[in-house]
């Protein structure tokens, strides 16, 4: 354990995981034998840089904590660049900050394609999509088979369980893919693999 | 051209309310308003929108905000989310100022310089307190001017 006014080394490795708009912060522990190291976790965002001489913002959620993940979706809700840092605390001892490299802004998050399911519901096009939340928009493209360049395309801003997309002919293949847009960012995804069903009934 | 500016409404609207009550509590001026006296916002005339919107959040990011920090941790999260909300829309803004799609009239002259005197007119925290808790005007008239 440490004695007197031994240093505790700050965290290193202290990176942002950031996916379809939820930011994480992660470091690598800071080893002490025989003691449990806790960590606190401060935010900067480009307003308190500019507007309130640099202050940071503890993150009461990820104060004196163990784990060596803090979620920071909450308090990175604004599209400038941010600052973390994160420091070691063993009893009355605090180990220096150590602090994100550059800046973070959450439209770097990485956005993945949308999971659909196209279902054929006797002539009915339908689409269930997984929620993402509320940034999320879904651009969902749609085309008969064969028919590739009369592709539609509809804007789902509120993902309810199923979204009907058209009326198919009987017998008819029918083909979808979708994409998610965030408006706060202005960016997509890339496009789900496409999803073909086929209507029931003969076709005329 | 007019300015075309997203805005996350959404979100900034949600970091308000989490903090309404707490904010509005700590403003003992009930009876005077700062961005509604003696006109309220929905008088401005449309051509004029764009100016004062700017205009309103260069106030609040220059002069109402830094005067907010409480000794709560959950509101102080909350305002700076508005706050860097307000920064990145302002900045918005801007760049339509640049290229004079947000031209100021006399009247949003006029109206921003009231709100800036009954800002003045109080003490800087209680003004600043006061500005923070009538947001939702701001908003609300925002949202009914789209």
């Amino acid at each position: 354990v440490l004695g007197g006014a031994a240093l505790l080394p700050a965290p290193q490795s202290i990176s942002i995981l950031s996916t379809n708009m939820k930011h994480f912060l992660t470091w690598s522990p800071v080893i002490v034998q025989g003691a449990t190291v806790r960590y606190s976790v401060e935010f900067q965002g480009e307003y308190e840089r500019e507007y309130a001489n640099g202050s940071w913002i503890p993150i009461s959620e990820c104060s004196l904590t163990t784990a060596t993940v803090c979620n920071l979706t909450e308090d990175i809700s604004a599209t400038v660049a941010y600052k973390l840092r994160v420091r070691a605390e063993l009893g009355a001892t605090r180990s220096q900050w150590g602090t994100t490299k550059g800046f973070f802004n959450r439209a770097m998050t990485s956005l993945t394609p949308p999971l659909l399911r196209a279902v054929a519901d006797g002539h009915h096009l339908l689409v269930e999509l997984a929620d993402m939340g509320p940034s999320f928009q879904f651009w969902v493209l749609y085309w008969r088979k064969g028919q590739e360049s009369r592709v539609q395309q509809k804007v789902v801003k509120e993902v309810s369980s199923v979204v009907h997309l058209d009326t198919m002919e009987a017998g008819a293949e029918y083909c979808v893919k979708a994409q998610t847009h965030v408006e706060a960012i202005n960016r997509s995804s890339s496009f789900s693999p496409t999803q073909c069903v086929r209507a029931q009934g003969d076709t005329s | 051209g007019a300015c075309r500016v997203s805005i996350s409404m959404t979100e900034i609207r949600a970091g308000f309310t989490a903090i309404k009550t707490n904010i509005q509590s700590r403003d003992p001026i009930r009876t005077l308003s700062i961005l509604s006296h003696p006109h309220s916002l929905h008088k401005v005339k449309s051509s004029d929108r764009c100016c004062i919107t700017y205009q309103l959040f260069t106030f609040y990011v220059d002069k109402v905000f830094k005067h907010c920090r409480t000794e709560d941790s959950f509101v102080n999260r909350k305002i700076s989310s508005i706050a860097n909300s307000f920064l990145s829309t302002r900045r918005k803004l801007g760049q339509c100022r640049e290229q004079n799609n947000c031209l100021c009239g006399e009247e949003s002259t006029e109206k921003f310089k009231q709100i800036l005197a009954n800002y003045e007119g109080l003490n800087v925290t209680s003004a600043a307190m006061k500005s923070l808790g009538e947001l939702d005007i701001l908003l609300d008239w925002m949202e009914k001017s789209r």
